[in-house]
């Protein structure tokens, strides 16, 4: 009887150490309200910003940089591979690609809008308040509300878009609409209109991970609606926090060198 | 002998004088706390402009209009609000006016004399001969050079308008948006778009290589005060509106300011923002101003996208080069 028991005993502690090594079993921390805990400081670590899709290495856009400016390959975060593109906008793309050293919004410093901001190569703090959810990001001061209130309709269309939030059990789930088609996804070109739509999803599936999933909607663009998906990492060390990238004044040359005197 | 009443009078004189002279009204008010415990001051807290950051000499230690000053600063502030909806400049008008009255949000001004309320006279104190230098060099507000970029000031390259210069109100895009979490307070500016996330743990600031325009922030509770520490400055940012510190309202600061931060939320719609501006190298004293922040739920918080529309940068480069080359013919 008793060994029976203590069987028992192991086997469950097994079962459950297995079901935790899955992330079966890990529940978020919670927030004063009950919700998921998401805030921390958090970052892609991947090369998505270069290019979402499939990509071997590749120079960069300015022989003088040598390998620093070059393009590591990397493994794509688009759902089946391929951004269905429609033809006109394919060929956009393709253009887009060839005038990307001046035509990049991050080669301007421009806002990174929705969804670049939350994978590019630098770090970005949610603030979970009981008011709202604020998305600060290092790169260009850039940031964005999300309201998880009663859902606001968009007004004039902007870089970061107008977001409104909602639970779905402990995934955080953000309609963004109202964006301005102005932002590209990539240092590759892709892009989108002013008809793009975006529904994303956090779910934190352990301490330090985000699982990050973003649905891409834009008929003027796209053939149909796609799914990129990535993780994000928590920034651990224990003295974590935002720095200020403000690069307006790296991109000045680039936009207005031609306007000095000479 | 004092008779009680005397005695009362004197402390109810007193209690007045030392009301008067913070600037401040001693409030009993006790704020809501956040579900953790901290003071809560969320929501969003414009500014109302009309109040001069210096105090007119004339008016000495004299912290408050007169009931007849003041009924003059509201009259000013409707002109100006009926100028904001003048849509066409007159036919002599050499350049410029105001943007458009749905631009601008000028709300009521306060009975305060000047935003500075310490020095005593509401005027900043004496620069130091190296601040002194510095402003002559490199003068914080715009005198219309256009050879590059770089000698037009922040605000207008859209960068910053540094700290102070983002809560000092301005005639639109006051929006300053509170928000808490666990550990931490994040003050948003609408205009030029800031947000800076203060940690409440009491790490140390980041190493003295590290520069920021808005600086490194830590803070912490004094009662229901938040207090914020901010360091590790450029050097390149000015105190003043929009942090330009038009018409010598203001003045660059130097890269070891010291900025102290004081939000106590007075009253359920009213946090006193006061800032204290420790810079020896520019200054001759610490110097301090008070900006009573106005809760509206109403208000709306719009995205300002000024780099990307910066239209008005490569304009006045364009204009320079064009002005030459006619001069040249």
């Amino acid at each position: 009887m008793m060994r029976s028991f203590s069987i028992a005993a192991v086997a469950a502690v097994i079962f459950s150490v297995g079901l935790a090594a899955h992330g079966q079993a890990y529940r978020a921390p919670r927030s004063a309200d009950g919700h998921a805990d998401l805030n921390g400081i958090w970052e892609a670590l991947n090369t998505a910003n270069w290019d979402l899709q499939d990509h071997s290495p590749a120079p960069g856009t300015m022989w003088e940089t040598g390998a620093i400016g070059a393009e590591p390959a990397g493994q794509g975060v688009v759902e089946g591979g391929v951004i269905p593109y429609l033809p006109a906008a394919l060929e956009k793309k393709n253009q887009n690609f060839a005038d990307r050293r001046t035509k990049d919004p991050e080669a301007k410093c421009y806002m990174p809008g929705i969804p670049r901001a939350n994978y590019m190569p630098y770090p970005f703090q949610i603030v979970q308040s009981p008011n709202g959810i604020l998305f600060v990001y290092e790169y260009a001061s850039a940031n964005r509300f999300v309201n998880m209130g009663k859902p606001q309709e968009a007004g004039s269309d902007t870089w970061m878009g107008t977001n409104n939030g909602h639970w779905e059990g402990d995934t955080l789930v953000i309609d963004v609409t109202g964006l301005n088609g102005l932002a590209w996804f990539d240092r590759a070109g892709d892009f989108a209109s002013d008809q793009l739509h975006v529904v994303e999803r956090f779910t934190r599936t352990d301490r330090d991970h985000l699982q990050y999933e973003a649905t891409i909607e834009d008929p003027k663009t796209f053939s149909r609606p796609w799914k990129i998906s990535m993780p994000l990492y928590r920034r651990v060390e224990k003295n974590a926090q935002l720095l200020e990238f403000k690069c307006v004044e790296f991109a000045e040359e680039l936009l207005y060198g031609q306007y000095k005197k000479k | 002998m004092r008779s009680p009443f005397s005695f009362a009078l004197a402390a109810i004189l007193a209690a007045l004088f030392a009301a008067a002279s913070s600037g401040v009204a001693q409030s009993s008010y006790t704020p809501p706390k956040t579900p953790w415990g901290d003071p809560d001051l969320q929501g969003i807290w414009p500014g109302n402009m009309g109040v001069p950051l210096q105090r007119p000499k004339n008016m000495g230690e004299r912290a408050v209009l007169t009931d007849e000053e003041y009924a003059r600063r509201v009259a000013q502030a409707k002109q100006a609000s009926a100028a904001d909806a003048v849509e066409f400049a007159p036919a002599d008008q050499k350049i410029g006016i105001g943007p458009p009255s749905y631009w601008t949000e000028r709300g009521t001004p306060t009975r305060q004399a000047s935003l500075i309320i310490d020095p005593p006279d509401g005027r900043l104190p004496p620069m130091t001969p190296e601040g002194k230098a510095v402003q002559a060099k490199t003068p914080a507000q715009w005198a219309g050079k256009a050879n590059s970029y770089e000698d037009v000031n922040l605000y207008y390259r859209c960068i910053t308008r540094g700290v102070t210069g983002s809560i000092i109100p301005v005639v639109y895009n006051n929006g300053n948006q509170i928000l808490q979490a666990p550990g931490y307070v994040v003050i948003r500016n609408e205009m030029i778009h800031e947000s800076r996330v203060i940690p409440l743990d009491g790490r140390p600031h980041v190493g003295p290589a590290i520069r920021m325009y808005m600086g490194d922030s830590r803070g912490h509770w004094e009662g229901n005060t938040l207090v914020v520490e901010t360091t590790n400055f450029t050097g390149k940012t000015s105190i003043g509106s929009n942090g330009v510190a038009y018409n010598g309202e203001g003045g660059r600061n130097s890269e070891s300011m010291r900025l102290i931060e004081r939000l106590t939320r007075v009253d359920a719609n009213t946090i006193n923002y006061e800032a204290t501006v420790d810079d020896p190298k520019t200054w001759t004293r610490p110097w301090t101003m008070l900006i009573p922040l106005k809760r509206d739920d109403k208000y709306q918080f719009l995205e300002y996208a000024c780099h990307e529309g910066n239209y008005a940068l490569k304009d006045i480069l364009a204009g320079a080069r064009a002005q030459e080359a006619e001069a040249s013919k």
